[in-house]
């Protein structure tokens, strides 16, 4: 049977992990090669945040309030380095946050700046109620074409957060 | 009709002329007069090409453009596509994460929506073991055959028992849901245009507020990605909603991953077995190929190299 064992060997080494009907055990769980890499990476993100947060609280105390620019990323950064951390307690999502920053990118900026000025214009047509002689109308499609934007561009940095 | 009566007296009477003139055209060789194609043949010729491009045209006209009566709101917000993993011809499911989708259904979805073709034997051994699967059916209790009396009694769920509905029929889901059904996750990926991503994105595409003026029903909820925006299901993944035994955070982006490659599972649960099957076919055909390859040279071999020798016959000589 050492023909048909050739076959079943190469299959197997092509990196189809066997299902194991027995309790998951920890390492059974390390060894498949999908799970490796986010872990890893998650890893090396905590480190960094803790490296950064170092550097990150001695420089918003140095800083003098002229700087201002200067301070409002060191506070985002901050921001950034509290929710990772707080996944570990308190899981908090980044989906939100990656998308507002896409939203906010210069790829979204058009779709940004239609949805803004729609927004505004809806709203005075509200104020204005039944004063108001013109076309109603809503958001909706800006806001399709910002979202639609803003996810797209956040996905793939979602998926590598994701395990 | 018109036109054509027009066109045909001068025909024929140019047809009669040219065949006067030359009554042996296509015998003798082409002078120069049957050089220059008759002008009845060009104006026939460019008439037909103005007919068929001016038909199309109105066909196109009249039958050509698709109709697109609904606005982008009732069409709803198309699904972002995300890169899942398990969808690469070359991955299977990542079965702990297909672990942790269940226990988002189990938590979460399973108190509205039903997973009625799916039994309990199928998660052994593709992400629970069999003792955990057995204590997870007896949480259940099923109908029995009739007895000796002829009542149906209850018993404790088994291996080979069906994922119970939340509701006893469609009629009773309605009603608990102020009249919008939940339908069943079985095959929900199949079932919905843009599959994984597009119930990734529902799941978690609720926007802190819907956009200004639009219209949001009473009872409804504003979803861009649900096609007329407006849901009877209100968001349901919160941060932390799950609790997951291997310690992933359950933020709601990570719950809504595991669930949709759960529920992804419970559509395709041959997806494994049939990337491993393309693969052994693969595997098989091209060996077949290349010892079709080597024994057709090898037939072919004495029939490649031959060489054909006339040797004439010696006859007596002259």
């Amino acid at each position: 049977m050492g023909f048909t064992d050739f076959f079943t060997d190469v299959v197997s080494s092509l990196g189809f992990a066997e299902a194991q009907a027995e309790a998951p055990a920890a390492d059974v769980e390390t060894s498949s090669t999908p799970q490796d890499e986010p872990a890893e990476k998650t890893e090396e993100a905590t480190e960094d945040s803790e490296s950064a947060e170092e550097t990150a609280e001695e420089t918003p105390a140095e800083e003098s309030s002229e700087e201002a620019p200067e301070e409002e990323e060191a506070a985002e950064e901050e921001e950034e380095e509290e929710e990772e951390e707080e996944e570990e307690d308190e899981p908090e999502d980044i989906k939100p946050k990656l998308e507002e920053d896409c939203a906010n990118s210069a790829k979204c900026a058009p779709y940004k700046h239609h949805y803004d000025e729609c927004v505004e214009r809806v709203t005075r047509q509200e104020e204005e109620g039944d004063d108001f002689k013109g076309v109603k109308e809503d958001c909706v499609e800006e806001f399709f074409h910002l979202t639609h934007c803003a996810t797209a561009c956040a996905a793939p940095k979602l998926w590598r957060e994701l395990k | 009709m018109l036109a054509r009566s027009l066109l045909r007296v001068p025909n024929r009477a140019i047809a009669r002329q040219s065949l006067g003139k030359s009554t042996r055209a296509s015998s003798t060789a082409a002078g120069a007069e049957s050089a220059s194609s008759p002008f009845h043949l060009t104006l026939t010729a460019s008439l037909a090409t103005a007919a068929a491009a001016g038909s199309a045209a109105w066909y196109y006209h009249l039958y050509g453009q698709e109709a697109f009566a609904s606005t982008p709101a009732e069409e709803g917000l198309h699904p972002t596509q995300y890169p899942w993993v398990h969808q690469r011809f070359n991955k299977t499911f990542d079965h702990a994460a297909l672990r942790r989708g269940f226990q988002v259904y189990r938590e979460v979805c399973a108190s509205c929506h039903s997973l009625t073709r799916v039994p309990w034997r199928s998660f052994v051994g593709v992400m629970h073991t069999v003792d955990e699967m057995k204590a997870m059916a007896e949480e259940n209790e099923y109908d029995t055959e009739p007895n000796n009396e002829g009542d149906i009694e209850k018993r404790p769920g088994k291996l080979s028992d069906y994922i119970p509905a939340p509701y006893k029929n469609d009629e009773a889901a309605r009603a608990a849901n102020a009249g919008a059904l939940p339908p069943d996750l079985s095959l929900i990926v199949k079932g919905r245009h843009g599959g994984c991503d597009y119930i990734f994105n529902l799941l978690t595409g609720y926007p802190d507020e819907a956009p200004a003026g639009a219209a949001v029903a009473e009872g409804m909820n504003f979803n861009p990605y649900f096609p007329g925006t407006g849901i009877a299901m209100g968001r349901v993944l919160f941060d932390g909603v799950v609790e997951y035994e291997d310690g992933t955070p359950a933020t709601t982006s990570q719950m809504a991953k595991d669930v949709v490659e759960f529920l992804n599972w419970a559509a395709e649960p041959e997806m494994d077995d049939r990337k491993k099957m393309g693969v052994k076919a693969i595997a098989v055909l091209s060996g077949l190929f290349a010892i079709s390859v080597w024994v057709k040279r090898y037939k072919w071999a004495p029939i490649k190299s031959r060489k054909i020798v006339y040797s004439p016959p010696i006859g007596p000589r002259r």
